[in-house]
């Protein structure tokens, strides 16, 4: 399709943006007094931004003003990330038995302490680990999560089996941290990630460069913008909802379109680069952004995946890292404020299979990046890879994936501990102690 | 550091060598037990709650004595679809029917006995369009006067007998894009080697196919099955066989025998290369294949296998690989080697085999494909996938049941199944219970505005095809096995409404020149359109069948001055335009 004109970007500065804004001296997460994000005002060149706050019935948004608390973003690297790749046990003399091909040899291994080392493509997250802003837990898991890409992704997503909820855990867990805007919750990628689907509404972009109503007439845009709105007034269906976060995301993806990255924040072309670059800006044009989940495909490793000198697990690491490593840069001293969890729905065997390949295993390393972390040290428990320590010929769930994401939300989202029950339904969690 | 040492309490390996004639539960360490052990709360209580924990309902008929380490322990959804729907609230129609019965004995009587009660934007009164918007891409003022003039019924029956139908747009699109059905040695003369071009060209008339063939039903299946046993199409490593695989597997057995296209698919080197059968072999069995062959193309999650059912299932499916570049046999094809082949009993749920020579392989496991094609959890596999694609994104059980049983009853036959959908009370109680896809967005746009590409054929598709792209939805481009979702909760997403206001501007506009301008006055064309008011109202009964609520025309009125008795423009102006891209970014639009 050919494209029609885009409409000009603001180039004004930020702190001239701001002064669009009623109460432009207070910063308090993008609300004005009523709680409303700045970018509300912004959609369709201001006049039809006012209309947006009005009429649409059945969408759940909240005007309240709430704490700051900073920014979560969840990391899902779909396929089962093969964690002994990553964070490697690299003195673990089983390792290198069970791996003849494509262990990570402790020679090569960036070191992080006795125990551990990392793929020397995490060269970045080696970095972040002597800055503080990088740590990790080997084996975690979640009961009764089964090899089933599918079914442990589902578990996960919805907060650990035997839960019986059906919702995502973090959307639970926005609702229990309480209000916020309709853009408070997001999903770079093409869909709802599953563990944002439940009552909060919230949305999905694929690319902040790509949402842009492509009316060329300036008046002719507002008047559609506001007759959009009015197209689904009074719609008791979650079009409605859909709607109002697209127009909500036009008003978003404008005051972010003026942010480049900082200088030093090179992000890769691939995933999940774009997405966390964008992420990045929505935080830095600071729309209310609590929680960010970014997919990463392309982890299930059942064929060549290689070892340190090269193939798919370094180069998707390697990306990963830099991806991660850019993010960090680019956020600068707001990076305080944000917390990267990178998480997959099962470890892989400990034994690489005869396609120099891992199948499906179980208990998987998460990746910790950005500001509030208890850097230093790698945490929860680990009993190394003798064969009858291993489940199964797997890494057990020494950890538990609840126990680590009721600490991040806790710390990140603010959610009372008093409402974690809410989040994970059926557990008592027990912090692990990754945060400060 | 936490120490969770002392929850380690595993005592017995669960790796011991298998014994034909072993009880089969004995042997099954409870994997699940295992986990629980881990947990924090582990103890045997935890465990045994766990099991309480499962909504019932979802299982048909599983021996409770495998149920040791299903997946579904502690809770969980038949498949992803399910999974998203119940999450998101998604409404559950109750069907009202007339009558005492749900089933009738034809869709016409079906559709008169039926109220619709479950709220919704749409006009109910008519239930042709109801059945046009769930099988077909969109109506057309044509395809609603053609069936109402020949019937529902009648109408109905030629669209399950597809080939009986002419369809001369077909012709165009073939011989813009000959790859697209080509069969692999065709498409390895034509190309370079690991080319997409082939694959592209293959979802391209996919598409073009949904937009424009007469055999409408018959691409909405095509389409359920190609999400349901999914290679994706451009991707992954079959580039030269994913057409073929449409073809072959996919089109060739949509309106035939569920069994028939499993075997296939199973024989067919575009699947056995993307599921690693290809490379699995005695010594090293890939898991890959036969687990999906399980979960996503059979008797999914909820029938309760172990992952020792797993195990098996990849073992009888070693053997099944594809002639390489230096042969034996021609390179690209399905080549089945007893040498790659796991010799040994085998027993996956109630299939049981001694699997004893080598050479007997693939005779094995075709046997077991049948056995899971007809195995009743299967059937409600594809009854629920049906009533899904068809009724709403959360189906009542009830005819859930009715379709698995039609199945049954059918040896796995799929028209007899559609039969069934279609002369039953739930379908056509579900008016507006649908939400379209990204790319049935698209494709009812164009087909309600009546375009079609008028030159430059191929790159007019091609550009049209990536539309669907950035709306997430190019056809058959899932990249994971389990193929696209269904339900309008694994859709939402602000940049895909927004691209689809976008493409609807772009379709209004004209704005691609290998494609016919729609002019929006003759799109009204034969009615009076003497004021704003009544144009409005031409423009939503000519795009979505019905008029809107006062409050939505008054939106569009406002567009065009704000004067509903002020004279119509006479001119397609800009306004006009966007008038009728808002017709189709309104929600009665947006419905299925």
């Amino acid at each position: 399709m050919t494209t029609a004109p885009a409409p000009p970007p603001d180039r004004r500065s930020r702190r001239e943006r701001r002064c669009d804004h009623p109460d432009h001296g207070v910063e308090r997460d993008g609300l004005d007094p009523r709680g409303r994000s700045r970018r509300r005002l912004l959609v369709g060149a201001g006049a039809a931004g006012l209309a947006l706050g009005t009429g649409l019935g059945g969408v759940r948004v909240s005007f309240a003003a709430q704490p700051s608390g900073g920014t979560l973003v969840v990391v899902f690297l779909r396929g089962g990330m093969d964690g002994l790749s990553a964070l490697v046990p690299a003195g673990d003399p089983h390792l290198a038995a069970a791996r003849p091909d494509i262990a990570v040899p402790q020679s090569a291994a960036l070191p992080l302490d006795r125990t551990w080392g990392l793929h020397p493509a995490l060269s970045s997250l080696h970095e972040l680990w002597r800055q503080g802003r990088f740590t990790a837990v080997p084996a975690v898991s979640t009961p009764d999560i089964s090899r089933s890409h599918f079914q442990a992704q589902d578990y996960l997503e919805r907060g650990g089996s035997a839960t019986g909820a059906s919702s995502g855990w973090l959307n639970r867990a926005l609702e229990a941290a309480g209000p916020g805007t309709p853009l408070q919750a997001l999903t770079v990628g093409k869909s709802t990630a599953r563990s944002l689907v439940g009552a909060r509404a919230t949305t999905s972009l694929r690319a902040l460069d790509a949402l842009t109503l492509r009316i060329g007439d300036d008046a002719r845009r507002e008047r559609a913008v506001r007759a959009l709105e009015a197209l689904h007034a009074g719609v008791d269906h979650p079009l409605a909802a859909d709607a109002a976060a697209a127009l909500e995301s036009l008003g978003a993806a404008r005051l972010a379109a003026a942010l480049a990255p900082e200088p030093g924040a090179d992000y890769p072309d691939d995933d999940p680069g774009p997405q966390l670059r964008d992420v990045a800006r929505l935080v830095k044009a600071d729309v209310g952004l609590r929680v960010a989940c970014v997919d990463v495909g392309g982890w299930d490793t059942h064929v060549g995946q290689g070892g340190v000198d090269g193939g798919t697990m370094a180069d998707r690491l390697g990306a990963l890292d830099r991806a991660l490593g850019a993010f960090v840069a680019d956020l600068g001293p707001a990076g305080d404020a944000v917390t990267v969890v990178v998480m997959t729905e099962f470890g892989r065997r400990v034994a690489q299979n005869a396609n120099r390949g891992t199948d499906h295993g179980h208990g998987a390393a998460v990746l910790l990046v950005g500001g509030g972390l208890a850097g230093g040290r790698v945490h929860g428990a680990w009993h190394g890879l003798a064969p009858d320590v291993l489940d199964d010929g797997d890494v057990p769930g020494w950890n538990d994936y609840r126990d680590l994401l009721a600490e991040l939300v806790t710390t990140r989202l603010g959610v009372p501990a008093g409402a974690l029950g809410d989040v994970f339904p059926g557990h008592r969690p027990q912090p692990l102690g990754v945060t400060a | 550091m936490t120490d969770h040492s002392a929850r380690t309490d595993r005592s017995s390996p669960r790796s011991a060598p298998r014994t034909p004639g072993d009880d089969p539960p004995a042997r099954r360490w409870p994997r699940r037990a295992v986990l629980a052990g881990l947990a924090g709360t582990g103890t045997a209580a935890a465990a045994a709650a766990t099991v309480r924990l499962r909504p019932t309902g979802d299982v048909a008929g599983a021996p409770p004595a495998r149920r040791a380490a299903s997946p579904l322990d502690g809770g969980g959804f038949a498949d992803r679809d399910e999974s998203f729907a119940r999450s998101a609230g998604a409404t559950r129609i109750s069907a009202v029917s007339a009558e005492p019965a749900l089933e009738h004995p034809t869709p016409s009587a079906a559709a008169a006995a039926t109220a619709v009660t479950a709220p919704t934007l749409l006009d109910t009164t008519d239930p042709v369009l109801h059945l046009l918007r769930r099988t077909t891409y969109g109506p057309t003022p044509e395809l609603v006067a053609e069936v109402h003039a020949v019937g529902i019924d009648a109408w109905l029956e030629a669209q399950l007998d597809p080939m009986s139908l002419p369809d001369p747009a077909d012709d165009l699109v073939a011989a813009a894009l000959p790859l697209a059905w080509a069969d692999p040695a065709t498409v390895r003369r034509s190309i370079e080697p690991r080319s997409w071009e082939a694959m592209s060209q293959c979802s391209v008339a996919t598409m073009a196919r949904q937009m424009w063939s007469t055999r409408q039903l018959y691409e909405v299946v095509v389409e359920l099955w190609a999400d349901h046993l999914h290679v994706p199409t451009p991707g992954g490593v079959s580039w030269d066989t994913a057409p073929d695989y449409q073809a072959t597997v996919i089109r060739a057995h949509a309106l035939g025998r569920f069994a028939d296209m499993l075997v296939a698919s199973a024989r067919h080197p575009a699947m056995l290369r993307w599921l690693n059968a290809a490379e699995s072999r005695k010594e090293a069995v890939n898991e890959n294949y036969g687990r999906e062959l399980l979960e996503l193309h059979t008797v999914g999650v909820a029938s309760g296998y172990t992952e020792e059912d797993v195990r098996d299932s990849a073992r009888i499916l070693t053997g099944r690989t594809v002639a390489g570049e230096d042969g034996p046999g021609e390179p690209g094809s399905f080549r089945y080697d007893p040498a790659m082949h796991w010799v040994g009993p085998v027993q996956v749920l109630g299939f049981r085999h001694d699997n004893a020579t080598a050479e007997g392989g693939l005779e094995v496991g075709d046997a077991y494909l049948r056995y899971l094609a007809g195995h009743e959890a299967t059937a409600r596999t594809i009854a629920r996938k049906l009533a899904v694609r068809f009724v709403s994104d959360d189906p009542p059980a009830s005819l859930v049941d009715r379709l698995a049983a039609a199945y049954l009853d059918n040896d796995t036959a799929i028209v007899p199944v559609l039969r069934t959908l279609f002369r039953s009370s739930e379908f056509w109680a579900a008016v507006g219970q649908k939400v379209r896809r990204p790319r049935e967005n698209i494709a009812a746009a164009v087909r309600a505005l009546g375009i079609r590409p008028e030159r430059d054929v191929s790159p007019t598709l091609r550009r049209l095809s990536d539309a669907t792209y950035r709306t997430g939805h190019q056809a058959m481009r899932w990249p994971a096995p389990d193929g696209y979702p269904d339900v309008h909760a694994a859709w939402r997403s602000a940049g895909t409404t927004v691209e689809l206001w976008n493409v609807h501007r772009a379709l209004v506009g004209g704005w691609d020149d290998g494609l016919t301008q729609p002019d929006p006055l003759r799109l009204v064309e034969g009615r009076p359109a003497g004021t704003v008011g009544e144009l409005v109202d031409g423009l939503c009964r000519r795009l979505c069948f019905q008029t809107f609520r006062p409050e939505h025309r008054e939106a569009l009125v406002e567009v065009l001055g704000g004067d509903p008795s002020a004279p119509a423009p006479s001119s397609p102006n800009g306004d006009l335009l966007e008038v009728v891209a808002l017709v189709l970014d309104s929600p009665y639009f947006a419905l299925r």
